[in-house]
């Protein structure tokens, strides 16, 4: 695993600076299913081609911002921070 | 070598060169790259060696009248200078006490000490070699059918690992062993891989498009196949084939040498291909054997000019010592200036074979015959060939050279992602489509190579001594027997046979491994395929992949008090934190001593390791109520709460205080060494939620201490104008306050046990507050004390440390938490996980323990009911005030009721514990109110 990130505030940066933050999910209304909370705990979409994911650079900005990473090549398309997401 | 390439290699952290070096480039008319200038002395097993300047280890040994260099890794069977070129297994050596070193690519050291490896008691007399005797005892795939009980394993393990394998590695220190080895990151634009004709044409043309350009090759100095043999003009790229001076290869390496965008690193092997275009290479220590530097160097582009490699003919006693590439018999005589023999047989077809015998009898070698390779039956000879058999006669000679077959080093490409290519014409797998950013020039296209030779042919000789791979000593017979047996695919006939898994990697034998499998299973080249290429594509010294001995260390603003006290330093993460204070024979007084200082006066400790975080904003407290299981926006400005943070499946992740310091602004301790983790998950939280809140880690800008003990108070009412009164400065409050002066945020908090406060100040005036403290403290007779006593102290309150006595598993429900799960306020994390964990009975869950009979059973011990384990100690200490011991652990939730009893198995001997409520000491909270 040796690729590239380009952080929105920093730029093109090796993922070793980054920390992974799991799939984009939709945490669970209060009062969901029991199933609900356990899928959004514990179960990955683990999709094959690109998904939105949460990063953080650790040594860089320490911002967390979302990256859309192809799965299967490891390349990261798009990133852009929470804030200007749609 | 320039003195440019000698500059980048040494100094430079950017591939550029340095500019300061203005000399003008060695001359290159050695063409061994060497820059000594006259004779040395090394010695080889105790006997000094002469060697000239253009000399390698295996260059000075052979002119000295060396010929065995090695023995076989499995056979034992004398093995000899066969590629001279580094990339076969046959001339490892120890050198200065570095295992497995080519000697053919070893620049000589004046001194160097250079030793045998794999023989006993000499390489010419091999007592191992009677393995041999024993081959059939020892078929392919002799693990997996000899060892079928693991008792036979461990009886044959230590046997086979004394006879089989390669080098020793020296447990002894020895400074000239001792190497530091270096990691270096660097970019560029283009990197070409290879600095033969073709590597060096495309550095060229890159540099001149204005490109950054670093040009890596693995041998001493650039040129490639045209230092030792002349190419022909047609095949050789357009700065070489004009027939002005400017064409030579001098002139074409001085051209790349100083143009000002080029960087040469000579001496250093491209190993591995990674993602994002990330090059590893290795490079060998100017001034020792072992490689020193791991560069990391990320490009845009990939030029792969890494070549081919001529690989040997299956014939009998193809590997006797004297039998020889071409390329290495006349690597010896242009680069060295060795003479490989004195009558030679030439195996090969006619071209090739005529220009060989032409550059062998320049260099005054009697060529005795020339063979075509279907001719030949056996190479003869004990310890060194003696003659060549071919199907009609025997041919006396000192050295068979054989024209072998040339095979595409496209490994690199291959790992870069491209396409391998068999390639019908020219009989080679070679490069075809490759990735963007990846390109390939050069022999490793299959350009120019000349035709193949049907490798796979046996002439009825004995296949038991005819080598495929002279790594793994794999014969031909070992492949045909392996395939009989199954393994016809080329990966499982690789995996179970060993063949191309050699420290040459597959350069020696990959394409006869393919072929002799293709006609074993009547399928064509193509269809067999090729085994994947992986890093590392040429050995690499394990000391280069670790890197230098580096490793953080965190220091409090107080470091030097601690030591000055004479303390036992302990890791806790990257900090170091004082265990106790006092010699490490008289532990348990030491402890004893500051536990009674806490308890009956007054102790002080360094706490700067805690986390610490200032949450800052109109939104603070909604972000704290969101994150942790507890309130925080209803806190009044003042005080001090405990706090838990749980992820969203409940797990405790992390504890401390939160102080809320001003109406926006709140001050968080966190655990030592957590610190980053709860700032990351705290701005998590918050991303994206326009909360107007900012996370602030103000942890080393921080010194904290603790002062706590029943004369806390006065020693540090004589330090601050603060009325610690408990009127005015309660438990669980906060307040700012001068300290010895100092401006300093005071928590009135009792992690172990007492009255006592936190005191947090700038750490630029660590050691004058500490130093302040301790002189109040004197007529109490103060103490400081240490991470050890801590822990006895708070184990006494039932104190619990998240991640010592909780673990991945922990719900606040089941630690005896509780009470900071506040499941009446809005949405938290973890708050369904949680509500669930509270709804349904516990499985296990974490209790006091007190010890029947006084023995102390160690952390992490199992808990034992009905003969079951039921549980596990992750605590426990004998407590001075009890005189008892007592801890904490993890029972199933059966055993949990107070007053029950658990059983632990400790010394042998099973002893009983019984379960306690309530805090060991204080349980109504007196002390630390007073
Ligand atoms: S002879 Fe040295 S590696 Fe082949
Ligand atoms: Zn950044």
């Amino acid at each position: 695993m040796s690729f590239l990130i380009p952080c929105p505030n920093c730029g093109k940066r090796s993922v070793y600076e980054f920390r992974f933050g799991g799939e984009v999910k939709s945490r669970p209304a209060p009062g969901s299913t029991a199933e609900a909370w356990l899928s959004y705990s514990y179960a990955t979409a683990n999709r094959e081609r690109p998904q939105k994911e949460w990063w953080y650079h650790t040594h860089g900005c320490r911002q967390w911002f979302f990256a859309m990473r192809d799965t299967l090549t490891n390349e990261v398309t798009e990133t852009s921070l929470p804030e200007e997401a749609p | 070598m320039s003195d440019k390439t000698d500059s980048a290699h040494r100094h430079g952290a950017s591939p550029r060169g340095s500019d300061e070096s203005s000399t003008s480039p060695n001359s290159v008319s050695t063409n061994a790259g060497s820059t000594r200038q006259s004779p040395v002395t090394f010695s080889f097993n105790g006997r000094p060696i002469q060697a000239l300047p253009q000399d390698t280890v295996a260059s000075a040994l052979y002119r000295a009248g060396r010929r065995t260099f090695s023995r076989s890794f499995k056979y034992h069977r004398p093995r000899g200078l066969l590629c001279v070129a580094g990339k076969c297994p046959n001339c490892l050596m120890n050198v200065d006490g570095t295992p497995n070193v080519r000697a053919c690519t070893q620049p000589v050291q004046a001194g160097m000490q250079v030793t045998h490896q794999n023989a006993y008691p000499s390489l010419d007399t091999d007592f191992m070699s009677l393995a041999e005797r024993f081959s059939w005892a020892m078929p392919v795939g002799f693990y997996y059918k000899t060892f079928t009980h693991p008792w036979m394993w461990r009886i044959a393990e230590p046997l086979i690992r004394r006879a089989a394998g390669l080098g020793r590695i020296d447990r002894e220190f020895r400074p000239e062993a001792n190497h530091d080895y270096e990691h270096v990151f660097a970019h560029t634009e283009t990197t070409v891989v290879g600095g033969g004709p073709f590597g060096l044409q495309a550095a060229l043309d890159a540099a001149e498009r204005g490109e950054d350009v670093v040009l890596i090759d693995d041998q001493p100095a650039l040129g490639g196949h045209l230092r030792y043999a002349p190419g022909e003009n047609s095949t050789l790229p357009k700065a070489f084939t004009g027939d002005t001076d400017e064409s030579a290869l001098a002139a074409v390496i001085s051209r790349v040498l100083d143009h000002p965008q080029i960087t040469v690193y000579t001496d250093a092997t491209c190993f591995g291909v990674y993602e994002g275009n990330l090059l590893a290479i290795a490079h060998r220590g100017l001034d020792s054997p072992a490689a020193q530097r791991l560069t990391q160097l990320r490009t845009d582009q990939i030029v792969v000019a890494t070549g081919a490699s001529e690989a040997p003919l299956l014939f009998e006693n193809n590997d006797l010592p004297g039998v020889m590439l071409s390329s290495g018999a006349l690597r010896l005589i242009g680069l060295h200036g060795v003479k490989p023999g004195e009558r030679a047989v030439v195996v090969g077809q006619a071209e090739r074979a005529e220009s060989t015998s032409q550059a062998l009898q320049a260099a005054g070698v009697t060529v005795a015959g020339v063979v075509g390779p279907a001719d030949v039956v056996k190479a003869v000879g004990g310890k060194h060939v003696t003659g060549l058999k071919t199907t009609t006669e025997l041919l006396a000679c000192d050295l068979v050279v054989v024209c072998g077959n040339w095979a595409p080093d496209a490994g690199l490409a291959a790992q870069a992602g491209g396409q391998i290519e068999w390639d019908e014409a020219r009989g080679v797998f070679a490069t075809g489509a490759l990735p963007p950013g990846v390109t390939a020039v050069g022999a490793a296209t299959g350009a120019g190579l000349p035709p193949s030779l049907d490798t796979a042919r046996k002439n009825g000789a004995n296949a038991k001594k005819t080598f495929v791979c002279p790594c793994e000593d794999v014969s031909l017979h070992d492949l045909s027997t392996a395939i009989a047996e199954g393994f016809d695919h080329i990966e499982t006939l690789k995996r179970y046979t060993t063949t191309t898994m050699g420290p040459c990697q597959g350069k020696m034998c990959k394409q006869a491994a393919i072929d002799v499998c293709a006609q074993e299973t009547g399928r064509t080249v193509r269809e067999t395929g090729r085994t994947t290429s992986r890093p590392p594509t040429a050995p690499v010294p394990l000391g280069a992949l670790a890197g230098p001995h580096l490793h953080p260390v965190k220091r409090t603003p107080l470091h030097a008090k601690h030591d000055e006290l004479g303390c036992v330093w302990m890791d806790m993460g990257e900090w170091k934190r004082p265990l106790y204070y006092g010699a490490p024979e008289s532990k348990q007084a030491s402890v004893e001593q500051e536990y009674w200082a806490v308890r009956q006066r007054v102790g002080l400790i360094d706490l700067s390791t805690l986390g610490k975080l200032e949450v800052v904003g109109a939104d603070a407290g909604k972000l704290l109520d969101k994150v942790y299981t507890n309130r925080f926006s209803d806190l009044r400005v003042g005080r001090a709460r405990y706090g838990v943070i749980c992820d969203e499946a409940g797990i405790i992740l992390d504890d401390g205080t939160v102080s809320r310091v001003a109406d926006d602004r709140y001050f968080i301790t966190t655990t030592t060494g957590n610190i980053e983790f709860v700032q990351e998950w705290l701005e998590w939280w918050q991303a994206g939620s326009g909360w107007c809140v900012h996370v602030t880690n103000v942890t080393g800008g921080l010194a904290a201490v603790n002062v706590a003990g029943p004369k806390a108070r006065d020693t540090l009412a004589k330090l601050t104008d603060r009325d610690l009164g408990n009127r005015r400065f309660g438990y669980m409050r906060c307040r700012r306050a001068q300290v010895a002066g100092v401006p300093s945020l005071m928590l009135r908090i009792g992690f172990v046990g007492e009255t006592g406060w936190e005191v947090h100040y700038p750490a630029e005036h660590g050691e004058h507050v500490w130093d302040a403290i301790m002189a109040a403290g004197k007529e109490f007779d103060i103490r400081p004390f240490g991470v050890e006593t801590q822990r006895v102290l708070r184990l006494e309150k039932k104190h619990v440390i998240v991640s010592v006595d909780t673990d991945a598993t922990s719900n606040p429900i089941e630690s005896d938490l509780a009470w900071v799960a506040k499941l009446d306020k809005g949405d938290f994390i973890g708050k369904a996980a949680i509500s669930r964990a509270q709804a349904r009975p516990p499985r296990e869950k974490l209790v006091g323990f007190v010890m029947d009979d006084n023995v102390l059973p160690p952390d992490g011990c199992v808990i034992i009911a009905d003969d079951r384990p039921a549980g596990r100690i992750t605590s426990v200490r004998h407590s001075p005030v009890n005189e008892k011991v007592i801890g904490l652990a993890w029972v199933s939730a059966d055993l949990a009721a107070a007053g029950g009893t658990i059983g632990m198995r400790v010394n042998g001997r099973l002893v009983t514990a019984t379960i306690a409520d309530q805090p060991f000491y204080d349980p109504a909270q007196e002390r630390l109110r007073q």
